[in-house]
């Protein structure tokens, strides 16, 4: 009895806990000013996360865990960024409104429309003609071009391309027996992609072009029948890196401000080392919220939200946190070893291998654990483009948990 | 007062996730638990198409075919299922010469065969889907 209680219901209702209480410490926190707005986007955020917990059971057949691991993520990110800033708060319950609008949106379109893995020439043009396009409009913010600004709106066009990516490789390797027709295809598509890291590597964008060269290599080593290709992609990254490093003077800085941050403590290291502060001045339990000190860390609501949950939250949460990526990383791992369509398969386990490497680069980086990067964490961050992206991505993963072949089976007895 | 809370807080938000993970990784292992490795000389098996977790009684998510499968309410076969509404002995699946059968038992509610009640011993085949009250099997056969 006490099992079927604790089955399906349990997360959901602690979830909801943790939301009503993080809420009421807000109150609690702002109680001279308790506004409308407060209000309102607290009950904003309890009534999106819990409808759409409840709609996507109703909905999908597949996995129901992963949303749930999300909403949890998220929850503890956007009261974060709520408690820093209020504004900000606001326009992230925004944002999160949309990207889980277009959660359930991708949901049905990648469900319902059939044909994804023969478009890969679709997805290579559309790839170069954001790269372009930000090239054109793009505009310089903190040292990259990654940004493109349509009036009020700005969006960063890699994050779109980044799931391309995953999309390019599933449709090549779906249909490897096609293209193996083509002499040296896979050194074409090694081409395409290494001409996308080069790209991003021109406008600066280190952390992504990270994020494309680790998934790129991931699904080569499961996929790739040419074994040579790996260690050429090694041999490349390991000249890559010793060319950028000498040739750049921005992977250079980057460099150094790992090895030792305090030494340029109040230039290039200074990020760093306040995030290293923070998480130090928190220790197991954290401050409390609303307690500590999160305006000195640079960069808090996006790259460094980590730091300061740290910091208020205590690295027990933090630790938590990473838990909570391994899980989802797992049951994407899990989504694409019992999908049976191949291109689903290599689809689920790409995204799982975006999440866990785009978590892994930002974790690292303000634990001073690899060269620090500028990409965001996946769900936690503040952030419109990376969020929708994250939430593109996740509903991608929701089709995959289903059975792609099971449905055709269906279909083909129902005509 | 609002540091006691903040203080009183932390505490328990960090009780809560963790609640939250153990939670979520107890119903990943009642999940794996539930799944049962198909060998791979094996390829006849019986595939649940239901979640485990939307029924309420005990259920796996595979069961392979030997020689001839049964199920039912009673605890002797193949396939136990302890819903009020299948029978003792519900249906059975025999193999003839690589050929593989469906027999309803004379069962109260019947078995659903593709969506179709079934009278007479029918032949599956790969894809085919068998239904009893809720529960949906999916016969995988491939050679």
């Amino acid at each position: 009895m006490f099992n079927k209680a604790i089955r399906g219901k349990s997360p959901r209702s602690l979830l909801f806990i943790f939301e009503v209480l993080s809420l009421f410490l807000l109150f609690v926190y702002q109680n001279t000013r308790v506004d409308r707005f407060t209000i309102m986007t607290g009950i904003g955020l309890i009534l999106i996360i819990s409808l759409s917990n409840y709609l996507l059971i109703k909905i999908s057949s597949g996995d129901n865990y992963i949303f749930l691991i999300v909403t949890m993520l998220i929850s503890i990110g956007t009261i974060m960024i709520y408690r820093i800033d209020e504004g900000l708060g606001i326009k992230q319950l925004i944002w999160l409104s949309m990207g889980i609008l277009l959660f359930f949106m991708t949901y049905f379109f990648v469900k319902y429309i059939k044909g994804w893995q023969n478009w890969i020439y679709l997805y290579v043009g559309a790839s170069y003609i954001l790269f372009f396009m930000t090239f054109i409009l793009g505009s310089r913010k903190k040292g990259a071009i990654n940004w493109i600004n349509l009036g009020n709106f700005s969006f960063q066009p890699a994050e779109i391309t980044k799931l391309l990516i995953v999309f390019i490789l599933s449709s090549y390797y779906a249909n490897i027996s096609k293209w193996k027709e083509i002499k040296n295809a896979s050194y074409y598509l090694m081409g395409v992609i290494y001409s996308f890291i080069l790209l991003l590597f021109l406008q600066r964008d280190l952390g992504m072009a990270m994020i494309f060269y680790l998934i790129f290599i991931s699904i080569q080593f499961i996929y790739e029948e040419d074994r040579k290709l790996i260690i050429y992609n090694i041999g490349l990254l390991i000249i890559g890196g010793i060319i950028g490093y000498t040739m750049f003077d921005h992977v250079k800085i980057r460099f150094q401000a790992w090895i030792n941050p305090w030494k340029y403590i109040d230039r290039q290291g200074y990020q760093i080392t306040q995030s290293l502060f923070a998480i130090a001045e928190g220790g197991f339990f954290g401050k409390g919220l609303g307690l500590g000190h999160p305006y000195f860390i640079p960069e808090v609501y996006t790259d460094f939200i980590f730091s300061a949950i740290c910091e208020e939250m205590g690295i027990f949460t933090g630790i938590g946190i990473i838990m909570l990526y391994m899980i989802l990383v797992y049951r994407g791992f899990k989504i694409a070893i019992s999908q049976e369509e191949t291109f689903f398969r290599i689809l689920a386990l790409g995204i799982s291998i975006l999440f866990g490497v785009q978590s892994l680069i930002i974790l690292g980086g303000v634990l001073k654990m690899i060269p620090l990067t500028g990409i965001t964490l996946p769900f936690i961050s503040y952030g419109g483009s990376s969020i929708l992206s994250s939430f593109i991505a996740l509903g991608i993963l929701q089709v995959s948990s289903e059975e792609i072949s099971l449905r055709r089976v269906q279909d083909e007895q129902r005509d | 007062m609002y540091n006691i809370l903040a203080i009183l807080f932390k505490y328990i938000f960090i009780i809560i996730i963790y609640l939250f993970i153990f939670s979520i990784i107890r119903l990943i292992y009642l999940d794996i638990k539930g799944m049962e490795a198909i060998s791979s000389d094996n390829r006849t098996y019986l595939k649940l198409i239901n979640r485990t977790d939307s029924l309420p009684f005990k259920i796996k998510e595979h069961y392979s075919i030997d020689d001839s499968l049964t199920l039912g309410r009673r605890g002797d076969n193949h396939i136990v299922v302890k819903d009020p509404y299948v029978s003792k002995e519900h249906f059975q699946i025999i193999e003839d010469e690589e050929e593989y059968y469906l027999e309803d038992l004379n069962s109260a509610n019947g078995t659903y065969l593709n969506g179709e009640r079934i009278f007479d011993v029918m032949k599956l085949k790969d894809g085919d889907i068998i239904r009893v009250g809720k529960i949906e099997f999916l016969f995988v056969s491939r050679e």
